[in-house]
């Protein structure tokens, strides 16, 4: 199999201009292809159509983390109501500022363990997918690449479960 | 050895060598000003290019005790890197602080007044940067907490941490670097320094008072949330913090006592630090000896050998002349543009690579005065030891005049452009100038009374 075997196309996007609330409304409800399965990251396009970054759940915590906090331990002094009131401060600010620009991507014409390799060696866990003009065809992600390998483990029988 | 190669009887011969190394110093420190270039890479490639076209030699580069690499300066940086790294993760450094804004009670300027005074008192014996990088970011989450602006407890903190680290041989750099060009020890910085930074951080207390003090008022329950932390929480490693505070204590010692032992200071805190890394139970010490500075490191090698370059050729030498042509001779005249000049100069470019000029440059002048001396006898001259005292006060304060004059400044100026709180270079030099000119007045008052009137 290939990753455009696996892919699964791109409904719900990003604007490096658009707002965190914004972003976060549409992480709650954006769906992954035909399943109604959540996404936890979704793909920042620019005006042209330019993939330029990806957002995950991960930016929108880091977006409303202290960054003296990073610096010492200083967990342990943390406050109730912290976090309620460091997120709303951060609703009105962009995506662009705390998107990754160092997006992973993969080609829609290479074999499954690419994917396996760049997720292992690059942390990520979805990945655009190119096409042979670099134009974004798809996504691919963590959990299909899982199927893939239990599908493969698991042969016709079912994993002996009948 | 230095008079052999550069000149005879004052005379200084101005052959090719000597524009060369002039002008590739020149170089260097234009570069080094425009900042476009990272300085540390300059320094490196601007000493070794004066020992590959032959102005220095390796030997001397590495190995002179005049004009080379002064290693006492680098190991006595290096071993306290590492103490502190070593000492970082127990907790201790958020403990001070978080018990501070306690004792404090979670008052708005009690809070700046002390966290400023923890600052200084931290950074009389860490490098004013680590202290800085200690205390902003628990300043930051206690401003938050009390809904405060960050902006006057950031600034107060790196202008004290400049004072504080005046105020002995092992606070600033500058110091480190007169110690040991000097050859003076840590109790002479004690008795001739401390005295009047204790003054110039009373007069700062006072005055931040009149600064901030007024506008700042905090809501009871917000102060709740600094009274409900409990500073014990902070503490991650109780036995590597007790072995910590012993080490610390017997390398507080030996700085004391280093010069009745005839030991260097820079012995002194490689001990501390090879003793630590022992006892901490380290298996691998990589992490620790990665983690100092050593861009920093590099760029005071660099550095030195760049110097070493123009006293060898005569350009510090004839500088002096200069010097002393000026000032026809007057001493406390000297030290009074030395104390003004190095506060001035001192808030616009690194006050280390002054600090490297400035030494030679004393030494020669004391040459120059009192020609049959030499080693001890000439750097500790009665007359001369007023010059040290004001290079030192006048190269470390000076730093607080604007947002670009020390490296604590220009941290915390980074962290509050990060929180969304960008400090403009007019708006640090609106507090800092004044605060700045305010202490070297309290340092001309001083060094005048006591070296030209009291005499002790």
């Amino acid at each position: 199999m290939k990753v455009q075997d696996l892919m699964v196309p791109i409904r719900d996007f990003l604007k490096p201009d658009s707002t965190l609330r914004e972003a976060v409304n549409l992480l709650k409800t954006a769906a992954r292809g035909e399943q109604r399965v959540g996404v936890m990251g979704l793909p920042v396009f620019d005006n042209s159509g330019k993939l330029v970054g990806m957002l995950s759940m991960t930016d929108i915590l880091r977006a409303v983390y202290p960054s003296y906090m990073s610096m010492m331990n200083l967990g342990d002094f943390a406050w109730d109501g912290m976090l309620e009131s460091l997120a709303a401060q951060a609703r009105d600010k962009k995506v662009g500022e705390f998107m990754s620009r160092d997006v992973v991507t993969v080609n829609e014409n290479e074999p499954l363990m690419e994917c396996v390799d760049l997720i292992l060696k690059k942390r990520v866990t979805r990945m655009p997918v190119l096409d042979k003009e670099g134009k974004v065809v798809g996504m691919v992600y963590l959990r299909d690449i899982f199927f893939a390998i239990t599908k493969a483990m698991l042969g016709e029988d079912n994993g002996g479960v009948k | 050895m230095i008079q052999e190669v550069a000149a005879t009887s004052g005379q200084i011969l101005m052959g090719p060598k000597f524009w060369i190394a002039t002008a590739i110093f020149l170089l260097a420190y234009g570069l080094i000003i425009w900042d476009r270039i990272h300085k540390t890479i300059l320094a490196i490639f601007g000493a070794a290019l004066l020992i590959v076209i032959g102005i220095v030699t390796q030997e001397e580069a590495f190995s002179s005790m005049d004009i080379g690499v002064d290693w006492n300066v680098i190991f006595l940086l290096v071993s306290m890197m590492v103490i502190i790294n070593i000492m970082k993760p127990t907790g201790v450094f958020e403990y001070i602080a978080i018990k501070s804004a306690k004792v404090a009670k979670g008052e708005p300027f009690m809070i700046m007044a002390i966290f400023s005074t923890v600052t200084a008192v931290v950074s009389a014996f860490l490098d004013n940067v680590t202290t800085v990088l200690l205390i902003a970011p628990v300043t930051l989450l206690i401003c938050q907490a009390l809904e405060l602006d960050v902006v006057p407890f950031l600034i107060t903190e790196a202008i004290a941490s400049n004072i504080g680290g005046t105020a002995t041989l092992i606070g600033d750099p500058p110091n480190i670097m007169i110690a040991s060009k000097a050859q003076l020890d840590f109790m002479s910085f004690v008795y001739h320094l401390t005295p009047v930074i204790i003054v110039v951080l009373i007069a700062y207390i006072i005055s931040i008072k009149f600064i901030f003090g007024k506008k700042m008022v905090v809501k009871e329950e917000l102060r709740q949330r600094v009274m409900d932390m409990d500073e014990r929480e902070a503490i991650k490693d109780p036995v590597l913090l007790r072995k910590s505070l012993a080490v610390l204590a017997v390398t507080m010692t030996g700085f004391v006592v280093h010069g009745m032992l005839h030991l260097q200071p820079a012995t002194i805190a490689l001990f501390g630090a090879g003793l630590l890394l022992l006892v901490s139970g380290i298996k691998d010490p990589h992490h620790v000896l990665a983690e100092a500075e050593w861009s920093s490191l590099f760029f005071f090698i660099g550095l030195f050998i760049i110097i070493g370059a123009v006293v060898k050729v005569g350009l510090i030498k004839w500088m002096s002349i200069k010097v002393l042509e000026l000032t026809h001779g007057n001493l406390f005249g000297t030290s009074m543009i030395v104390l003004w000049f190095s506060a001035f100069a001192s808030a616009f470019i690194d006050n280390i690579p002054y600090v490297a000029t400035m030494n030679p440059l004393i030494i020669d002048m004391a040459k120059q005065l009192w020609p049959n001396l030499s080693g001890v006898e000439l750097l500790h001259h009665p007359d001369l030891m007023p010059m040290w005292w004001s290079l030192a006060l006048g190269a470390c304060l000076g730093g607080n005049g604007t947002a670009i004059g020390a490296s604590a400044n220009v941290i915390v100026v980074g962290m509050a452009e990060k929180m969304g709180k960008p400090i403009s270079f007019r708006k640090f030099m609106l507090y800092g100038m004044p605060l700045m000119i305010e202490s070297v007045i309290i340092c001309m008052i001083y060094v005048w009374l006591r070296y030209y009137i009291l005499k002790v």
